[in-house]
């Protein structure tokens, strides 16, 4: 039986919260199949971080401590990985479905000739075998996935589970890499614009999906009864690409994270990215003409209904209730 | 230069799903089907680059017959040529399989950039790109949201969380995979319809490629086991009534959070 790499994640000089999910994935693993917990961090002047790693969960840790990994770029990262690779003869590598994740994952898989799995929320051991469940369809359907065969290569998606967080025993290895020249080179990182509205200070949201069909019905369903309750117009990422609102009003993983005291979503599936954006919200109320439509799972309250029916005749109610 | 744009086939963004018999995929009679969101903004970025300096866009996409007519409109928006990879060998591949037909075309067809979406909006594996570029040993990047092509190098704009971006750099020959809104996409003109009827569809089989026996469901390294409605969980509370009632309970309850 092979050991399971765990790949880590510095963000902001720390060990990222979703590889310490990974850490309790693989543990997991780890005890029903008889497979050993190991990590790779990678970075510049990362030795502490992997030193912290190896007493919560990591277990022996592989340090790639290199000026070459400086800033993430996926030929430096991917010679960590596959360094870590023959280092640690895993069986199962871990990574979190983020950028640098998804960016390198694959491309690992690919070279070993692995099985592949991305964004999975769960690990179960079925018969001594991996079982891998994730969302297919834009969170439409789940399904299980079984690899055939060993290795495997998988990402998961940040959040699905429990940070791991108890002491443990480990040690820190250090891991030289090579990084090969012509390979995708980093330049800079720029950080979101922070024009617009600022929906974080919302204490009301009122967002719109790709459903509406335009700006014009952002201006006559949706900023009307964000108006009538004071709130801010929210929206899903189509609408912010077709342009129909600027990037500010974007609600996901790739726009804002909020919270707000009550967060309405008008013709919004609930697609992950959208999810991890809004799901923390005090009060979620759903509209949306599909019973099925995930984003029920994550609301309080649901409509099952046509929105350009359902939110002027609220517009009106909540205006007559206001007196 | 010469530019390879994958396109998938994938089930129109308003199609109702149900899981088909066995549970493995979802049932595809009579639903419309309609270019990848993903793939029409890769195709837009390579015609854009064509239109700013020429070269060739040589559209590839794997799937039955159905597929001929996305490739169609791909022709009808501009590209030059296609491949078609039509052979029912090739169904139930996994990312893997899939990336190892574009790889056997792509060697054939030695184009200078490569571009894939970032992931399909049906299978959302997100994989196929960067196992390309694997194969075919050239660097990549992926979520694209912008690209410029100077002298022999690409700069992309990737897109990271919370909306920042990073500037990244590669040496032709290399694969970018796409992210949503990096364009505005166009339509096919009455004027490229027509002329996309003179434009050639190469079809391919499996074996045609070498890879017989190599890809496919009987090589799929990943086997879906079964698609089924995500559990409800705790769900909300769903209000039933007319629109009237419903509306009220809303009002109602927008009042008890103190909100009104
Ligand atoms: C009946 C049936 C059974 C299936 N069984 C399995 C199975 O057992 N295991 C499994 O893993 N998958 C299975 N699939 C789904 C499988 O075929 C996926 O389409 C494949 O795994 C690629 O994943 P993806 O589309 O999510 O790719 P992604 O990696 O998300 O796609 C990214 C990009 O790659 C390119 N691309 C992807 N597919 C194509 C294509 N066909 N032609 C051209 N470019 C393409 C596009 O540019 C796309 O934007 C099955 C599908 C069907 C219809
Ligand atoms: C890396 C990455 C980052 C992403 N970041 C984000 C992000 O930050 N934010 C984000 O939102 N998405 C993000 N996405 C996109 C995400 O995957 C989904 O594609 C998107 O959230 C879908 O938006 P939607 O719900 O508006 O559209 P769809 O998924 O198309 O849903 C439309 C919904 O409207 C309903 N509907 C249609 N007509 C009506 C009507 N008349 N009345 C009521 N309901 C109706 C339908 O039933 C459906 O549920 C990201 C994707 C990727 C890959």
């Amino acid at each position: 039986m092979g050991s399971i790499l765990v790949v880590a994640e510095i963000q902001k000089g720390k060990v990222r919260e979703a590889s310490y999910e990974l850490v309790s994935f693989a543990r997991k693993v780890g005890e029903a199949t008889g497979r050993e917990v190991k990590s790779l961090v990678l970075g510049q002047g990362v030795s502490g971080l992997a030193e912290e790693l190896s007493k919560k969960g990591g277990g022996e840790v592989f340090a790639a401590d290199d000026a070459a990994l400086a800033n993430y770029n996926a030929g430096g990262h991917f010679a960590a990985v596959k360094a870590a690779i023959d280092a640690a003869a895993p069986d199962l590598i871990l990574l979190s479905n983020t950028p640098s994740g998804w960016d390198v994952a694959p491309r690992v898989a690919a070279t070993l000739d692995a099985a592949f799995v991305s964004d999975c929320f769960d690990i179960e051991v079925d018969g001594g075998e991996l079982v891998f469940l994730r969302r297919f369809f834009n969170g439409k359907l789940d399904a299980r996935l079984r690899p055939a065969g060993l290795p495997i290569v998988a990402t998961m998606q940040p959040g699905a589970t429990a940070a791991f967080s108890a002491a443990s025993e480990g040690k820190v290895t250090p891991l030289s890499i090579t990084v090969g020249e012509g390979g995708t080179k980093f330049i800079e990182v720029k950080a979101a614009s922070a024009k617009g509205v600022d929906l974080t200070k919302a204490e009301i949201i009122i967002s719109g999906g790709r459903s509406l069909g335009g700006p014009e019905k952002f201006e006559e369903v949706i900023k009307p009864l964000a108006d009538a309750l004071g709130g801010a117009m929210g929206a899903s990422r189509p609408v912010v690409d077709a342009g129909w609102l600027p990037h500010a009003h974007q609600v996901g993983s790739s726009g804002q994270v909020v919270s707000p005291k009550l967060y309405v979503a008008c013709g919004i599936s609930g697609a992950i990215q959208h999810l991890v954006g809004m799901k923390s919200s005090n009060f979620i109320i759903a509209i949306n003409k599909d019973p099925d439509a995930p984003i029920f799972e994550v609301a309080n309250l649901g409509v099952v209904g046509d929105l350009f029916e359902v939110v002027p005749k609220l517009t009106e109610a909540v205006k007559t209730a206001k007196g | 230069m010469k530019i390879m744009v994958c396109i998938k086939q994938v089930p129109h963004q308003d199609a109702r799903l149900d899981v088909k018999g066995d549970g493995t995929w979802i049932q595809e009679e009579g639903i419309k089907f309609e270019i990848n969101q993903y793939d029409q903004n890769a195709l837009e970025a390579a015609l854009q680059l064509k239109d700013a300096s020429g070269g060739e866009v040589v559209v590839v996409s794997v799937g039955p017959e159905r597929v001929t007519q996305s490739l169609r409109t791909a022709l009808g928006m501009g590209a030059d040529r296609a491949v078609h990879v039509k052979d029912p060998e090739a169904d139930g591949s996994d990312p893997l399989g899939i990336a190892k037909i574009l790889a056997a075309v792509a060697k054939a067809e030695s184009p200078d950039l490569l571009f894939t979406g970032f992931m399909s909006d049906d299978g959302n594996i997100a994989a196929v790109g960067p196992m390309l570029a694997a194969l075919l040993d050239v660097p990549h990047t992926t979520t694209a949201v912008s690209l410029k092509h100077e002298n022999g190098s690409i700069q992309v704009e990737r897109e990271l969380e919370g909306g920042a971006l990073e500037v990244v750099e590669l040496k032709t020959p290399c694969l970018v995979t796409t992210q949503t809104g990096m364009n505005q996409v166009r339509y096919a003109s009455l004027k490229g319809i027509m002329a996309a009827k003179k434009k050639t569809i190469d079809v391919k089989t499996v074996a045609d490629l070498g890879l017989a026996g190599q890809v496919g469901a009987g090589a799929a390294k990943v086997k879906i086991e079964k698609l089924y409605l995500p559990a409800k969980g705790q769900g909300a509370e769903i209000l039933s009534g007319s629109v009237d009632e419903v509306v009220g309970k809303l009002v109602g309850k927008i009042k008890e959070l103190g909100l009104l």
